[in-house]
């Protein structure tokens, strides 16, 4: 594939690197445009030649950016939409949900045929994607709408660093009931600060603790809720450094950790495809700042951005369509991605 | 009017300029063939993290200034372009050339005859690596501009603690400033070899605060006003950005500028690659990732990811040969297609792509560069051996050897602290032939021979710059010491042995001074206390060199006499003092480990230390216990425990008449 056709994701790349698409709902939007763009503007005839041209940017996207899940998230899931509306058009398969038992059973190995043209594909296709579009855009919402089965009048919350989906989710329960946030501060970046005054000025009750006041606080603790950078595939967490540490505290004191996940973070990888890519290192600047003298000479420091969290200490997903348990994810992965596409 | 030109100009593409030509042969021989822009620092191009760098920063138009090897570095940067370096997208870069231009104020005075900047613009000086976002300072800069009209640069500084490898030697700052960032004095103390700094008087008076810092690294960037061009134009005689700096600072009256600073702060870096061991330093630094996100696993400008991060801050390229026993101790780079064979040890090394190593190679402090073949058995240490080297088994090249690229080196050579390069040099009667393809490029001490003229004085000054590490040529571990112990300015806190030695000396010297004037001995513990401040020692160490000052002293004040007897006059004499320091049992335990050392050292105290013991302990300076203690810790085979044991034993026996007597 050359330069010059991949010059949509390579601008994506580019704007993701320079910090101008930051979040990952932004970063969920930019891709759904990218791809909107791809269908609707792109050399295409069959969905064979659409999937080859969406593959192509999904493998560019995992080399430039391999701990970046969401953009391959999303394009993996309309690869699946377009083996669903391909199949559809051609009636191969009855219409409506597909057993569990077929999915278990059918045939990973069968290599359908998807050269043939199909007319009505693009629109359709730009139909379902408007569809996903709102979805991804009412995402937030329609989680924080199930604050309310959460959150109960009086309890003690506690959330780590800061996350917008679980702001809006404590926000919206505060509306009706009273209860109090313990921020974990998340060291070294310091974002529950941010978190916290965001939570003070909706009038919730907030304190701020240290990262290492955590097993402290967590026996007066009645729910962990936080968010993650991307769920795998047995249902373990890729979130931010020191939530390792939360959830093994509040196993202990068997706090339950309910963790808001949209869709898209879903990632049908598991933790062993790329284990040393798994993580990065930022900046030891915000450990041990460079003006320290001489002892920069002579350490070596580690600031990991990530935790890895076992599917063990998780309680709960919250996605949109409502909660989970981590031993319910492969299933989730089945509905969302084709079992053809997780290797690419 | 001019506030609307003003925001206008404001809404200009945001320009930086490069200047990529370093003038100097700093870098020889390697930059002999690779401009300094293309020299690999990690294996990828230098000028790629300054272009990944500027993009990141949020510059929009770069000009790249360039006087030699201009074709390579035009086809390098037309083949990122190709490959969508990350730079690329965001910003376009423009290469300039004029292969007139004989320093850096020649470019800066081209650039302003070629009219192409307008407004506000980044400088930098060759070599530059960051990840310092630049809007936010360009910005600062302007409405500094609109304070001050006269306002032409702002410097970009890094704070780095005293001590730090990343602070080069050459380049130490020390900056006078006022509270509102203004530069009032800028002086490179490396450069100038003088022992002390004068501060203009008028510096302070006129200004109700002034701040003088000493703890700022260079990042050879600057924000520079659209006057600074014509300036540079006006004022031919300024040849770098230094020079610039201290003539506007010198005729700020005249010419009507000033200089402002802007420190950068957080996880933002930069420095300059200005001679081989910042060249070290900074790679050190980037291997642990300091200049976060560019590192070598995020692949610096490429959107491909060749490295992976591993513990020890060891970078491993996917597709590298290693054997199961060969080890990669840290702070390592391994680049892709390179094998290593068995029982080869790298550690705080570069390797670059397509190296073979052999067996038996031990790897330290030492940058590879591609396509080089090291055989077995070879020694490689804080050396830098160029592209397409060849060195057969058993070479030995230690203590800051630099290998130009494509030298081969016979079996069993040794080299030490030499420059080689692979083609004759045209100077012949410097050279030194190894064989074919080696040739030393100059005689080591060549800096004694030379005398006066002004190129001379450089090349010597350069050599010296190359011995990067010539004083951790025994240390293994602790490569890179920094040299800064030697400077006066010893920050590096000189050395604490030397301190007490000092103290040492100036209490012998009170001591005798006291004895031969009689003076008082309350008068010499105050003035004993006094030096003890001045040279910051501890209590202990008060203790100890007391007793040893006045052992030493019949040394000096009853030259040819008994010593034994010279010492019993001085330690009557001293003895108020004795009774001031020797308080307790620590401090009996200082005098006792003052005696035996001094006697470990000087045999006149070893025939007669059981004498001074004794009177000590009849004074009761010394208790039995303390005694007896101290000698069971005593080695029992040197000569010095035989002359103890009589006086121990004598003790040991009268403790058991008198216990026994009790009953």
């Amino acid at each position: 594939m050359l330069e010059t056709e991949l010059v949509d994701v390579i601008n994506l790349i580019s704007d993701i690197r320079h910090g101008k698409v930051y979040t990952s709902y932004d970063v969920a939007i930019h891709t759904e445009q990218l791809i909107e763009k791809l269908i609707s503007e792109g050399q295409w005839n069959t969905a064979e030649d659409l999937m080859v041209l969406i593959k192509a940017r999904i493998n560019r996207i995992m080399s430039a950016l391999p701990q970046e899940s969401t953009p391959v998230n999303i394009m993996r899931h309309i690869l699946k939409i377009i083996r669903e509306l391909y199949d559809t058009g051609f009636k191969y398969k009855s219409e409506g949900q597909q057993s569990l038992h077929h999915l278990i059973t059918s045939n990973v190995d069968n290599a359908e045929d998807y050269s043939k043209p199909l007319p009505s594909l693009r629109s359709s296709l730009l139909d379902h994607l408007a569809e996903y579009k709102t979805g991804l855009e009412l995402s937030t919402d329609n989680i924080a709408t199930q604050a309310l089965e959460h959150i109960h009048a009086d309890e003690i919350i506690l959330t780590v660093g800061k996350s917008n989906t679980v702001e809006k989710f404590l926000k919206h329960a505060a509306e009706k009931r009273k209860f109090q946030v313990i921020v974990v501060e998340a060291a070294p970046l310091y974002h529950g600060h941010e978190m916290a005054i965001n939570l003070t000025k909706s009038n919730i009750q907030t304190t701020v603790i240290p990262d290492s006041a955590v097993f402290a606080m967590m026996s007066r603790v009645n729910k962990v809720i936080i968010g993650t950078h991307t769920v795998m595939a047995n249902g373990g967490l890729r979130a931010a450094c020191g939530v390792h540490m939360v959830a093994l505290a509040a196993k202990r004191y068997s706090v339950p950790i309910m963790v808001l996940a949209h869709m898209y973070k879903l990632s049908p990888l598991h933790l062993c495809y790329e284990q040393d890519a798994f993580n990065i290192c930022a900046s030891p600047a915000d450990v041990l700042p460079y003006s320290s003298g001489p002892i920069i000479n002579k350490v070596h420091v580690y600031n990991p951005v990530f935790d890895y969290v076992p599917p063990d200490l998780v309680t709960l997903f919250i996605s949109h369509q409502g909660g989970n348990a981590p031993s319910y994810v492969y299933r989730l992965l089945s509905e969302l991605y084709d079992p053809n596409d997780n290797e690419i | 009017m001019s506030k609307l030109n003003k925001d206008v100009s404001q809404k200009d593409v945001v320009q930086a300029v490069v200047v990529a030509e370093y003038f100097g042969n700093e870098f020889a021989p390697i930059t002999n063939d690779t401009p300094l822009a293309l020299l690999p620092l990690l294996n990828v191009p230098l000028i790629e993290y300054t272009l990944e760098f500027l993009s990141l920063g949020g510059i929009e138009e770069t000009f790249l200034f360039c006087c030699s090897n201009v074709d390579t570095i035009k086809q390098h940067i037309k083949k990122s372009i190709e490959k969508s370096a990350g730079w690329s997208l965001t910003m376009q870069v423009r290469v300039i050339v004029s292969e007139s231009c004989r320093s850096f104020g020649d470019c800066l005075r081209d650039l302003d005859a070629k009219g192409l900047i307008r407004s506000d613009f980044v400088l930098l000086e060759p070599g530059i690596v960051g990840n310092i976002k630049l809007l936010p300072i360009l910005k600062k800069h302007v409405d500094i501009c609109k304070a001050d009209k006269g306002a032409a640069m702002t410097l970009v500084l890094q704070e780095a603690g005293v001590g730090q490898k990343g602070r080069c030697l050459y380049e130490e700052l020390l900056l006078v400033a006022t509270t509102n960032y203004r530069v009032l004095l800028h002086q490179k103390l490396g450069v100038s070899k003088k022992r002390k700094i004068e501060v203009p008087l008028e510096m302070i008076m006129d200004n109700s605060s002034v701040n003088i810092y000493h703890n700022l690294k260079d990042t050879h960037l600057a924000i520079c006003s659209a006057s600074v061009l014509p300036l540079f134009s006006d004022n031919f005689d300024f040849q770098t950005k230094d020079d610039f700096v201290r003539g506007l600072l010198m005729n700020e009256e005249i010419l009507g500028s000033t200089i402002y600073w802007h420190r950068i702060s957080g996880s933002e870096y930069a420095a300059a690659v200005t001679n081989w061991r910042m060249y070290q330093s900074i790679s050190r630094d980037i291997l642990h990732r300091w200049l976060y996100p560019l590192v070598p696993d995020m692949g610096i400008s490429s959107q491909h990811r060749n490295y992976v991060h591993l513990q020890n801050n060891i970078y491993r390229s996917k597709d590298v040969h290693l054997t199961q026993n060969s080890s990669l101790i840290e702070d390592v780079i391994i680049g892709s297609g390179t094998s290593v064979a068995d029982k080869t040890n790298v550690s705080r090394s570069i390797i670059g792509e397509s190296v073979k190593i052999g067996k038996n190679v031990v790897i330290e402090d030492s940058y590879v560069f591609s396509n080089t073949v090291i055989k077995d058995h070879c020694d490689i240490k804080h050396s830098v051996i160029g592209h397409d080297c060849v060195i057969e088994p058993q070479c030995k090249i230690t203590q800051a050897c630099i290998l130009g690229d494509g030298v081969k080196l016979h079996k069993k050579t040794v080299i030490e602290n030499e420059l080689i390069q692979s083609q004759k040099p045209k100077d012949e009667l410097l050279t030194n032939k190894l064989n074919e393809k080696a040739y030393k490029l100059k005689i080591q001490n060549c800096s004694t021979e030379i005398s006066d003229s002004e190129e001379d004085g450089l090349l010597s000054r350069k050599l010296l710059r190359l011995h990067i590490h010539e004083e951790d040529v025994p240390s293994d571990d602790e490569s890179f010491k920094s040299t800064d112990s030697e400077d006066e300015l010893s920050y590096t806190t000189s050395p604490v042995p030397d301190d007490t030695n000092l103290f040492l000396n100036e209490v012998i010297d009170s001591l005798a001074r006291g004895f031969e004037d009689k003076l008082q001995c309350d008068n010499l513990i105050l003035e004993i206390n006094s030096s003890r401040y001045a040279y910051n020692v501890t209590v202990k160490e008060v203790n100890f060199n007391v007793v040893k000052a006045i052992l030493t002293l019949p040394f000096q004040l009853f030259v040819g006499q008994a010593y034994l007897q010279s010492l019993r006059l001085l330690l009557v004499y001293f003895s108020p003092i004795l009774t001031n320091y020797l308080r307790n049992v620590s401090a009996m335990g200082d005098c006792l480990q003052a005696i035996e050392e001094f006697a470990s050292t000087n045999n006149e105290l070893n025939e007669c230390v059981a004498a001074v013991l004794n009177w000590f302990y009849d004074k009761d300076y010394l208790s039995e216990e303390v005694i007896l203690d101290w000698f069971s810790s005593i080695d029992s085979n040197t000569r010095f425990y035989a002359r103890v044991q009589p006086f121990t034993n004598w003790l040991q026996q009268a403790e058991e008449a008198s216990s026994s007597g009790d009953e």
